[in-house]
Order: structure tokens, then sequence, then C-alpha cells
């Protein structure tokens, strides 16, 4: 207790502080500064930790198996397991296209039914219904992805082997392009939904009487003067969107199947993800299995940068019109 | 007789339990302007709202009596609303450009009856905004959006896009009131220019607006149509006290 | 009029697609909830929650039994449950979590001479005692075949009641539960939110009542705001990266454990809390602090009597949704705290939380889906609760103000 009250004294004269009162004040405010630093630097320690693990594979011999060559790694088609394969030839290449094409197609499937439905909830339902069925997508976007990656492999991966049958295809247990396309699409929807109905609950009355009183139906003015009013809005949720896609983990892992070659543009084909692979090799717990893990997330990590900073110049190009 | 493009026969209009209008009789002639003027929440919007029906919107909106579109009423089950709207224009209170380029604000509602041929679109657009009086104004920037116009601008777009569907009357609710009086002395002279091809029925809380533009003035008070004569009778020799009260501004 | 009539057609066909788009949507997502009920309520009951995952083996041996049972096969038994009067034990044929067949104890008698066996592995085990519910695998005798769960439970008992001895009974707890992942999901909010609450709250009181409102606050601002961006693996392998090996260091822990993973969710959560406690510290009426300040109080002291406990309904708010984020997170903590299914739970050690269990389920050969939904079920009633208590919370908030 003296020591305590010995620092008190001190800091007391090192800022002329008049009372006790004041030091305390000055402790609690430290308090808070501290804690706003320790939030706002761990998007700091984000990037440099897994920058740091992750250029290990690129600059180091990796325990004799020889460094891993950049540019391949960027553009290679092929993934080899190091400490299996006794081989440095690991490559993204292939799985960012197959990233990239899967978020995409899942967005494509996601977004025009999920405006649709924002569209029915908002404008088209009865009252009841619409607040019935509002809660209900809010209460699916809350739904955790491992539950969706569940529904994935209990259901999807089923349906998906049978239609492959139907086509002619052997499809290796429904681990395909289009299990992860369907299980991420379905995922993205309620949050695509979500955001949609309420930019299209705010568009502005006026415009809407606005189109009705020039003759057109009620049917028009929804889809040629709402929807467009509530573009910037559609956008913004379906960019969301497919960050969530590109982001997902769990879920893809379990229905994606995991290729070790690509890119796999046919739809019954075995694929793979960043994510997914990331998910590979979890017993490693050094080696180059362990740290490329971390070179894959910072590939993830500008794979998701470029494909915001992409979609928001899209979306000010489209979006020029200035919706209030 | 001939010259009336709305007869309104003992209209009755009821929000739930409270009726907002007790029967109203009035005509509408064709080429004039007809001011309805009055204390706000008197009625005078909610009658105009009447003429093209944007009340049925309102859900717990009722209506009783007639409101003859050339000796058809409105209110008739299998009237054809759509088709009024084309024919009978509305101009609203606040500007309500769509979030489109200019051209496609004047194009709307000529595609939403199914013209697709570009030389006649762009042909509406430009007669549209030459006799709204912007076309000078914007003719090097029909692809800018709309948002990008001033107010007043904004204004007489909406003004243009009524018109390019060449109906028979614009209904305008106080078109003015959110705009700077250059603005507002613009869309006046555009009114005034418009009557000769139109049948205007403008909502003003401006008397001196109502004197300035119109030919007939209706007075509202409570629901209900105190007077309705010739503008210049209105405002000089009204008949009931309630009007006179009112002009010279003794309540309103 | 044959261009409202192409209209008309145009108008219904846009309306026709929204209807379907819209019911497909509900109905595909609704089915999601069906199927996780369908599959996963035939196995939740207590037992479930309560249970070691891993099952128990067990090799009782008997020697020299001096007294039989004569209790007869009391009422409750069912004609499904085989009893052996000799013995005093009623087997029943069942299947496990896994769906395979197995012969489970449903019955024992007092007086059962089965009570005498010992523990073949542990001489000294006193407290070795087979129990009801426990799973027989197999009993050997001396002179003939062993029975084996494969034959059924019928010919187990007829196989026992002929004997008055036998070399070796195995036996097993049932497993499969989830108890040890409860707990680890348990420790892992409690822990998470210890952290987090704190720290998110600070942050927000600072960056709302005392940063000044330039650049350096906006910049530290959308520093935090960047977290909500950043997909939950990467959190995952920030964990790997910087929390297991720190508490590595310092705490007893040897791999990632509980507390590194709930450091790393801490780290997820943290935009969340910031932004609606700020939220719910902006509506707080500016004149309640002048008030304050007014009466002598210095800028903490308003901070803490004053605007914080108005602030809490959205505290409140931000820690059931966090709760819920918690729950259901999965790949984060894949990283951070492992996959290894655990029964005895370390703050320190490794373990699942639900979600993780039911990944781990899932990526086993084969793949226990019952298992899996059973779990899926939990985890979704108690998101469904928190989210429904959030709407009543801030209804009952907004009635209020």
């Amino acid at each position: 207790m003296d020591f305590i009250k010995k620092q008190f004294g001190k800091i007391k004269d090192l800022f002329h502080f008049n009372s006790k009162k004041e030091v305390v004040d000055f402790i609690i405010k430290l308090f808070f500064l501290i804690s706003t630093i320790v939030s706002a630097s761990f998007i700091v320690i984000i990037i440099v930790f897994i920058t740091k693990e992750g250029i290990k594979p690129f600059v180091t011999d990796n325990g004799g198996i020889g460094s891993v060559n950049l540019v391949r790694f960027l553009t290679g088609t092929t993934w080899l397991e190091g400490t299996a394969f006794k081989s440095n030839l690991y490559s993204v290449g292939f799985i960012i296209i197959n990233t990239l094409y899967i978020s995409l197609l899942s967005l494509l499937i996601a977004m025009p039914i999920g405006v649709l439905t924002a569209l029915f909830i908002a404008k088209i339902a009865p009252k009841r219904l619409s607040e019935i069925l509002r809660t209900v997508i809010e209460l699916l976007a809350a739904i955790p992805s491992i539950v969706y990656g569940l529904f994935g492999s209990g259901i999807i991966l089923v349906f998906v082997y049978n239609l492959a049958k139907v086509f002619g295809v052997q499809s290796p247990g429904g681990n395909s392009v289009l299990a992860t396309v369907l299980v991420l699409a379905l995922m993205i929807l309620p949050t695509i939904t979500a955001l949609s109905e309420v930019a299209i609950r705010s568009v502005e009355k006026d415009i809407e009487h606005g189109s009705l009183a020039l003759g057109a139906t009620k049917t028009q003015t929804n889809f040629k003067v709402v929807l467009t009013s509530a573009k910037s809005g559609i956008f913004s949720a379906s960019i969301l969107g497919i960050g969530r896609a590109l982001g997902e983990a769990t879920a893809v892992s379990l229905v994606a199947g995991n290729a070790r070659s690509g890119p796999t543009l046919s739809f019954f084909q075995t694929t793979s993800t960043l994510t997914s692979t990331m998910l590979q090799g979890l017993k490693e717990t050094t080696g180059i299995d362990y740290d490329i893990r971390f070179s894959v997330g910072i590939v993830l990590m500008v794979v998701i940068l470029l494909t915001n900073a992409g979609l928001n110049f899209v979306k000010k190009r489209i979006g020029n019109v200035h919706v209030k | 007789m001939i010259n009336n493009v709305f007869t309104i026969k003992n209209l009755n209009l009821f929000y739930g339990k409270y009726q907002a209008l007790h029967s109203i009789n009035l005509d509408i002639e064709r080429n004039k302007v007809t001011a309805l003027i009055g204390p706000s929440g008197c009625g005078k919007s909610t009658f105009l709202r009447c003429l093209n029906r944007m009340n049925d919107l309102i859900d717990s909106c009722q209506i009783d009596g007639e409101v003859l579109y050339h000796n058809d009423n409105v209110y008739n089950r299998n009237f054809d609303v759509i088709s009024l709207r084309t024919k009978v224009g509305m101009v609203f209170q606040k500007p309500n450009p769509f979030p489109m380029t200019i051209y496609d604000n004047i194009a709307y509602g000529p595609r939403c009856q199914g013209i697709k041929d570009k030389t006649e679109l762009n042909k509406i657009v430009e007669k549209s905004l030459k006799n709204s009086a912007l076309w000078e104004e914007v003719k090097d920037r029909l692809k800018d959006s709309a948002m990008s116009l001033s107010g007043g601008q904004q204004q007489r777009l909406c003004i243009a896009r009524a018109i390019a569907m060449e109906p028979e009357v614009i209904l305008m609710d106080e078109p003015t009131s959110a705009l700077d009086p250059i603005a507002t002395m613009k869309i006046e002279e555009l009114i005034n220019d418009l009557k000769q091809n139109y049948a205007i029925v403008i909502v003003t809380h401006s008397m001196q607006q109502a004197a300035r533009i119109s030919d007939n003035t209706a007075f509202f008070h409570l629901g209900e149509l105190v007077e309705y004569d010739k503008t210049d009778i209105i405002f000089t020799t009204p008949k009931e006290v309630k009007t006179e009260e009112y002009i010279t501004g003794r309540f309103g | 009029m044959s261009m409202s009539s192409k209209r008309k057609r145009i108008d219904n066909l846009l309306q026709i697609i929204t209807y379907g788009a819209a019911s497909v949507a509900v109905i595909i997502l609704s089915l999601i909830v069906v199927f996780v009920f369908k599959n996963g309520s035939g196995l939740i009951n207590l037992d479930l929650i309560t249970n070691d995952y891993h099952a128990q083996y067990y090799n009782g041996g008997i020697e020299n039994v001096t007294s039989f049972s004569n209790t007869p096969k009391p009422n409750i038994l069912t004609e499904e449950d085989y009893y052996s009067l000799k013995w005093g034990i009623a087997l029943t044929d069942d299947i496990d979590r896994e769906g395979k067949p197995i012969i489970i104890v449903s019955y024992i008698a007092e007086d059962s001479p089965l009570y005498q066996m010992y523990d073949k592995n542990n001489l000294d085990n006193d407290s070795f005692a087979i129990e009801v519910e426990n799973i027989v695998q197999s009993i050997k005798f001396y002179d003939k075949d062993s029975t084996l769960s494969i034959y059924g439970a019928q010919h187990m008992i007829n196989e026992l009641d002929a004997e008055s001895e036998f070399r070796e009974m195995v036996f097993t707890s049932l497993g499969g539960g989830i108890r040890g992942s409860l707990i680890t999901t348990l420790y892992t909010i409690g822990l998470t939110l210890l952290f987090a609450l704190p720290v998110g709250i600070f942050t927000a009181i600072y960056l709302n009542e005392f940063a000044k409102k330039n650049r350096l606050t906006n910049i530290i601002r959308s520093m935090i705001e960047m977290l909500t961006g950043v997909p939950s693996i990467i959190f995952g392998l920030m964990g790997l990266a910087v929390f297991v090996p720190l508490t590595v260091r310092y705490t007893p822990a040897d791999s990632a454990n509980i507390l590194s993973g709930s450091l790393t969710l801490a780290v997820i959560l943290l935009p969340v809390i910031i932004r609606s406690t700020e939220e719910s510290l902006k509506v707080v009426p500016d004149d309640f602090r002048f008030a304050s300040l007014a009466l002598g109080a210095n800028s903490t002291q308003t901070t803490f009597k004053v605007v914080l406990p108005s602030a809490l309904p959205g505290i409140m708010t931000a820690t059931l949704l966090a709760i819920g984020r918690i729950i259901g997170e999965s790949a984060a903590l894949i990283f951070a705290i492992g996959t290894a299914i655990k029964d005895d739970i370390s703050i320190f050690g490794k373990s699942t939380t639900l979600a993780v269990h039911i990944w781990s389920l899932l990526t086993d050969e084969p793949a226990n889906i019952e298992l899996a939904s059973t779990i899926s079920l939990i985890i979704l009633m108690i998101v469904l609760i928190l989210n429904i208590s959030v709407k009543l919370l801030s209804r009952s908030y907004l009635k209020r103000v």
C-alpha cells in the first residue's frame, strides 16, 4: 500500500496534480487510452505477424527442402505438400482462380434471389408477412457458418453426387465446385437479403409515387425505379457477401474436396480454395507446411483487398447516380 | 360543359374514421389553371390526389362520390387507373427525379408504355425538355445524372417528365414550395406557357402565386369547398366571409 | 391495347419471378433448420450433455462367485430387455451415436454377482463397477467361444446365463457425449468476454468521450473498423502466431489452448463491442454530461456514474451478440484452440468448442452427421434465443427512451 501511495505522490508531483482525485482521474484516462491503443494495434499485429511467418518459405531453405519460388507460388497449378513429397513446389495460382470463380458463382446465384426476396419483403408482401419474413431472414443470417457446412455435407453433397450421376459424371462423394458454390450461396443469401431489404425500404416514397403518377404499374415501379434507387445499397450488400464468401473457411473445407491441382472450372470436379488449403495439414506445428499457411493467408488478404477495391471502383462507376 | 375535363360530384373522403373531404362539387376546365388554396390541412392536397387516384396508395383511405373524367367515373371498379395516370400527370411538392440520367428520367414514362424506338424517344425527350424550358440548360448533358441538377431544374425536369406522357391535365402539388424565388418565377412562367395545351390544377399555399397564375381559384377550409370562382372574383369580391378573411390574411 | 396486354404479361412474369425467388430463398433456408432438427433431435438428451466424448474401456474379471442373484425380472423392464436371473443383469439392443448396433446394460440388480468383478487392468481400483448405460462389448468364457455384441443382447444373456463364471467382460462407458466441448465453450465465452468487454468498452469510452475530433482519432477508428473486414481464419492465423507462443511461454500450456483461443476471439469481437457501445454512448444526451459536470464531478466520474449506466442496454446487446459469435466461431478456433476433442478440460490445454467439435466430427472418416446435427441443434437454439433476446432488449429499450 505504501508503495502505491508513494507512486501516487510521485505522479502527483510530476504532473502538478492538485488532489488525489485528479490522479485517479488521470490514471483512469490513461487506461482508456491504453485500451484504445491496444484495440487499434491489432490490425497492425495481424499484418506484421502473418507477413513475418508468411515470407519464411520464400526466404529460408525450409529445412533442406529449398526456398519456395514466389513467382511459381503465385502462378503455378499444383500444390505439393513439402514434408510429404520433399518438395518446395507449392502454388496457389490455381487456388486463387478457384476461389474467385467459386465466390463469383455463388454471388451470381445469391444476389438475384436475395435482391428479389428483399423486394418481395419490402414492397410486395402484406405487412404481417413481411415482418415475419424479415425476422426469419435476420435469424438465418445469424446462423454460424459451420451449420451451413453441416447442411453441405449432409444434403448438398448427396444432391450433387446424384445430380452428377444424372449427367453421367462420377463426382467424388459430391465434393465439387457445385457443392461449394451452393453452400456459399446459401450462406451469403440471408446477409444479402437483409441488407438489400434495408436499402430497398429506405428508398423515398416520393420517388415511387413519381413513377406511379406517370402511369407506371406497381411492378414497373418496383423494378425500374425502386431497385435503381436502392442500387448503391444492394451493391454494398453484394460486396459484403462476396467478402464473406472469399473468407469462409470451415463450411467450404467440408465440401470442396481439396484438389491439389487445377484450376477447376468443371462443376462436378473437386476444387480447393485459399481457405480450405489453409485448413490442410493442421498437425504441423513447425516447418514449411506450418509456415506456408501464413503465406496463403497473405494471399487471401490481398485477394480480398483487391476484390473490394475493384468492386468499390465499379460501384462508383455504375453508381455515379447519387442516391440520397 | 364540353370544356370541362373533370367534374367532381359530391365527393367525400375518409381516412379511417376521419372525414377529410365533405361533399365537394367542382369542375376543372380545359386550358385553364385552377388553383386550390386554403390553410394547411384543409384537404386541398388530398383533393388533388383524388384526381389521379394517388390516394389509392393509402390503405385507410375510402372515397364516396364521383370524380368524372370526361364523363367516366375514375373510381368505377373497372376504370383503368394506369391509363388515367398517363392522361393526368403530376408534379410533387419536393422535386423527385429518379436516380437516373436526365434522358432516362424523361423517357421513363414512354418506356413504361412500351415505346422502345430510339428516334421516337429522342424526339419525345427533346420536345418535353423544350416545352419545360429546360432544353437549353441540359441539352449537352442528357447523360448526366438528374441528381446533378439544381432544385429548380429538377422540378422543371419533373414537369418535363410529366409532359413527356402528353397528358391532358397536369396536377401540381405546391410545386414551388421547396424552391428559391428565381426558380419559382421560372416555374410560374412555365405554367403560364403550358396552359395553352394542358389543364393545370395547382395546389399552392401562396395566395400571390394563385393570383398571379390561375384563372380559377377554389378555396378549401376544413375539408369543405367554401368558394370556387374566377380568380379575379375570388380575390376582389369574394362572396363568402371565410374566403375574404383568408385572403386578407386574417387566418391561415 | 396490345401494348398494355404485353405490359401485363411482362408484369406478371416479373411478379412470378419475384414470388418464386422469395419462396426459393425462404424454403431452402428453412430446409437447413428442418434438416438440423430432423437429424439432431434424435440424440438430444441429458446424457449427451453430461457424458464424456471418449468411451472408457474396462476389462472386468470374476473368480469364485460365492452367491448368485435371486432378484426376479423387474416390471419396469420390457420384452426388449433380456434378463439373467442368475447374474441379475438386463441387456438391451441399441444403436450408438454413429448408428452402429451396441448392447446396453439396462438394469443391474442390487445383489448382482457382477459387483464382485475386479478391474483386470488396475487391481487396486476400488471404484470399479459396471453401471446401467454401460455398453457391453464382449464376454469371454473359459471353455467356449466368446459372445460378442454383434450377436445381439439375447444371445449374450443366454450364453451368460448358462455359465457360472467367465474369464473377462469387456464393457465401456457410453461416450460420444459433449460435456467436454460444452465446458470448453463456457470457459471460452467467459474468458473472451473477460478480455474483450473491458478493452472494448474502455476504447469506446475513450473514442466517444475523451478523444479529440481530429485525424488521429479518425485513423484509430478506421484501424479498428478494418478488423471487421478480416476473415476469421486470418484471426486464427494471428492467434497461432501471437497468442499461442505467448501462452506457451508464460503459462503451463504447451500448445494451442483455451486461453489462446479466447484471446483470439476477443480480438475478433473488439470491433463489434466497440461499435455498439459507442452507438449507445452517442445516444446519451449531452445534457446529462453537462449536468453532472456542473455539479462538480470530473469527467471520469461523469463517465462512470452518468454516461456508462445509460449505455448499459447497448453493452448488453453487444455482449449477447458476442456470445452468439463465440459459440458459432469455428475457423479461427481451429488454429487457436485446436481440433482435439477432450474430456478433461483445462484452460491451458487443447480442446474443442461445440462449433469446432462439429468440424472435427465432419472431417472424421466417416463423418458423424447425426451427432454433428445434434450439436448444431444446440448451437442453433442458443443463437436463436440470443437473437430474440437482443430483439426484445432493444425493443423494450426503445420503448423506455
